[in-house]
């Protein structure tokens, strides 16, 4: 029986709870579910390379691929798994026999063997039956075990599983000797609270290790990786950037950090290594890197708005969890329409002027005007040059107004 | 499990014009802004956050204009607490105003190098000015989930008593998961008799999520953005909440998400960014199917693979042939261009596609399929 959970009394009690860093590992799907993603291809050097960076920066585990997709794809595979990384390497599988072979032949040490669990699935896309499903685990884990692999069962699209059929599922896994069970959101529809109540009913009741595999269709990949993980999941399957099929999957610079300044739980990661790691995988997979993506965007730091570009002047914390440096990226100040006072103050002097309070006031004015009609920001020599002819200007009419002769005075 | 999901009524409010332009390096044109506001008038968001008053004359001129067409929704400007800006806001004809005041001691030791009095009477002050100029007010708390918890609420009442109508709770810095999102809001509902509205930001990517868990939590309106647009990494995406909350939570704000296409593409040319094909429920890729087991569920039965049809969001679906596409996309693909493949030639042709594809580094285009059939049949015409 699926007990009866006060989900929103224990939801609340996870709030703030201490997690180990010792009990969450990272299984980078990058070059698996990433390279699956409509429109992205990686050459076999790029596979590779991305490998050993994932390896140098410290995750767990590496998705390295689909082995029975041979050619190709399976000699990466075998390229990765050659390269004695400190991590796991694992391929990807359907629930088939041959698979699991085509796997062994590459030399992973870990194998996901994956297939529905939900009813519109293995009615309208596999063609049969719950039975089958559980039989098609039993002999492929046991068969995988034979070969003293470490062996995870992907449950696809156990978010629209029926909950009793999905403990079956799991419970048949364990039984079979699966190291874990992945759960997989495969359409990205849960929202944090479901994916608690779901997960926690599966450790409770099958106490079997738990993957968490979420997906961001509605922008909540990382929110629901979380929520499984305060549900007692140890398991997250990450991709840089999120890359991955549609609205892609839990990005695993964002988890990272995340778990670091939100849960309070130091991983141990190279962060600093991420914006470079994130720039290759977007150059490989053909993507841009939005100046805005979480974590590793080029502007995150870039501060416009006078309310939080004074605030960071005095103090980051004012409006920083983290710094730029803790990522691998660059601070700076534009000007712009919403600049004020103390940022216009600060930014000249950067530029090697000095101004008063009563001057900064009337070029925000200014400033602010320019940037409407040019519809951006000012770039520095912009405003060197709106400065210079403000200067010029405001002397002239002084000049003007004491009948004075010289028209550069200074204050 | 407990029923959250009842027939409450739940507001969303836009601060494209707002936060989204404070942005830095983003302008919207007097002509842009006002068209904003129509789309998402037309679309029926409830209520729009236009822009900042005291900022200047020019931002003035364009909230005015905005004020002088007859739109649906209410229409909002933003003042930080401070007498002065209540006027500006006047000035502009607006009728309703958010009052926003920094309520973490960080922000009220460091950055105003003041204290909790002085907050709390600026905030008083303010509020005193919005009466008297016979504004309605809702009262934002910056930094909210960095303050401290008593004189939130402390704050809270005393804005209620004064007469505000909404209190909103800022994440300002990300610093909440979903799971003290909905602690607080919790915490404050069952002690504060006022409606609630939260505004997050994505910093960690759980803008969407802690929107949801702050409804879960009691809230009664979310701040929301197009595209998610706004400071540092954004705000919660408009098209991602209505969409979670219509098929996640069971609640229908009766929007038209039709237009959600239309309308990002339109902000994503006038803030200049692009949107990323990958963007959770308007980007082109989101119905874009090529691996073989996605692709092959889709064609079966789109249920296996979508939650909502594409036309919902104004998308199209596509099936693209790549390195992870299989037979049945080479079959149903080629059926489009009216050629019935025999099972062999599909898996004939799917050989060399993925190849085609590895080699190029990118999926393939419908022509380029048609060449790998073309030099198929001719080589298969040799070997005969």
């Amino acid at each position: 029986m699926v007990r009866e959970l006060n989900l929103l009394t224990e939801f609340s009690q996870k709030s703030g709870i201490e997690l180990d860093p010792k009990n969450i590992k990272i299984d980078d799907t990058t070059l698996r579910d990433g390279e699956q993603t409509a429109g992205v291809v990686f050459a076999n050097d790029e596979k590779v390379y991305i490998a050993k960076m994932l390896d140098k920066v410290g995750v767990h585990q590496i998705e390295a691929g689909i082995p029975t997709m041979g050619g190709n794809e399976k000699e990466a595979i075998k390229k990765i798994a050659s390269l004695d990384l400190n991590c796991s390497v694992l391929g990807w599988n359907r629930a088939v026999k041959s698979d699991i072979d085509a796997s062994i032949d590459c030399g992973v040490d870990a194998v996901a063997i994956s297939i529905s669990s939900s009813d519109i699935h293995i009615e309208h896309k596999l063609m049969k039956s719950r039975e089958w499903v559980l039989e098609s685990i039993k002999t492929c884990v046991d068969y995988a075990k034979g070969f003293n692999l470490y062996v995870s069962v992907n449950a696809e699209d156990a978010s629209r599983s029926d909950m009793e059929f999905l403990l079956q599922f799991a419970r048949t896994a364990r039984d079979a000797g699966a190291d874990r069970l992945r759960y997989c959101d495969t359409l990205g529809i849960l929202d944090p609270f479901e994916t608690f109540i779901r997960v926690k009913n599966i450790i409770d009741i099958i106490g079997i290790d738990i993957e968490m595999h979420t997906h961001n269709d509605f922008g909540m990949a990382i929110a629901n990786a979380i929520a499984g993980i305060k549900a007692g999941a140890t398991y997250v399957n990450t991709t840089i950037n999120g890359l991955g099929e549609r609205a892609g999957n839990a990005a695993f610079e964002e988890l990272v950090m995340a778990l670091k300044y939100i849960e309070g739980v130091d991983m141990g990661f190279n962060t600093t290594f991420f914006r470079s790691l994130s720039e290759y995988v977007a150059k490989a997979s053909n993507r841009i890197l939005p100046t805005w993506k979480p974590i590793v965007g080029g502007k995150l730091f870039v501060y416009e708005s006078e309310s939080r570009a004074s605030g960071v002047l005095i103090n980051t914390k004012i409006y920083e969890l983290f710094n730029e440096k803790d990522v691998g990226l660059e601070r700076s100040l534009i000007l712009g329409k919403y600049s004020g006072v103390n940022t216009i103050i600060y930014k000249m002097k950067d530029l090697g002027f000095k101004i008063t309070r009563k001057e900064a006031e009337e070029l925000a004015e200014i400033i602010r005007d320019k940037t409407v009609s040019l519809k951006r920001a000012l770039f520095d020599n912009e405003i060197i040059d709106t400065y210079n002819s403000y200067r010029k200007k405001s002397s002239s009419s002084r000049t003007h107004e004491k009948g004075g002769k010289d028209g550069r005075s200074k204050k | 499990m407990e029923e959250v999901k009842s027939e409450r009524h739940i507001n969303i409010i836009d601060t494209t014009l707002r936060n989204g332009e404070q942005t830095a390096g983003v302008v919207f044109s007097k002509n842009e802004k006002i068209r904003i506001v129509k789309m998402l008038d037309e679309i029926g968001v409830p209520e729009v956050e236009v822009g900042t008053p005291s900022l200047g004359k020019i931002e003035r001129e364009i909230i005015t204009e905005i004020m002088k067409d007859k739109f649906k929704c209410k229409i909002f400007a933003y003042c930080e607490a401070e007498p002065e800006n209540i006027k500006y806001a006047a000035q502009c004809g607006v009728k309703n105003v958010i009052i926003n005041i920094s309520t973490s001691d960080i922000h009220l030791k460091e950055k105003y190098k003041k204290n909790r009095t002085w907050a709390i009477n600026k905030l008083k002050n303010t509020i005193r000015a919005a009466k008297h100029n016979d504004l309605n007010f809702i009262v934002s708390a910056e930094d909210a989930t960095r303050a401290d918890l008593e004189f939130l609420l402390k704050l809270i009442s005393i804005a209620r008593k004064k007469g505000a109508y909404r209190f909103r709770i800022c994440d300002t810095v990300s610093r909440f998961d979903p799971f003290r999102t909905f602690l607080l809001i919790n915490t404050i509902t069952s002690a504060v008799n006022i409606p609630l509205e939260v505004y997050n930001h994505n910093d960690f990517g759980m803008a969407t999520a802690n929107g949801i868990a702050a409804i879960r939590g009691g809230a009664s309106s979310l701040v929301v953005s197009i595209g998610g647009l706004g400071e540092g990494a954004g705000n919660a995406a408009l098209e991602e909440i209505v969409m979670a909350l219509k098929y996640l939570e069971d609640i229908e704000l009766g929007i038209k998400t039709s237009k959600f296409r239309e309308i990002a593409e339109y902000v994503s040319r006038a803030s200049s960014r692009a949107i990323p094909v990958w963007k959770a429920i308007v980007g082109t890729n989101i119905f874009a199917h090529e691996s073989g087991i996605h692709a092959d569920g889709v064609i079966k039965n789109p249920k296996n693979y979508e939650v909502f049809k594409p036309s919902e969001v104004g998308l199209t679906r596509q099936l693209v042939v790549g390195k992870h596409s299989g037979s049945h996309t080479i079959l149903h693909k080629f059926k489009e261009f009216d050629i019935e493949l025999t099972d062999k030639q599909a898996n004939d042709i799917l050989g060399l596609a993925r190849d085609m594809s590895v080699d190029l580094k990118r999926t393939l285009f419908d022509k380029e399929l048609m060449y790998i059939y073309n030099d198929y049949k001719k080589k298969k015409k040799k070997q005969d």
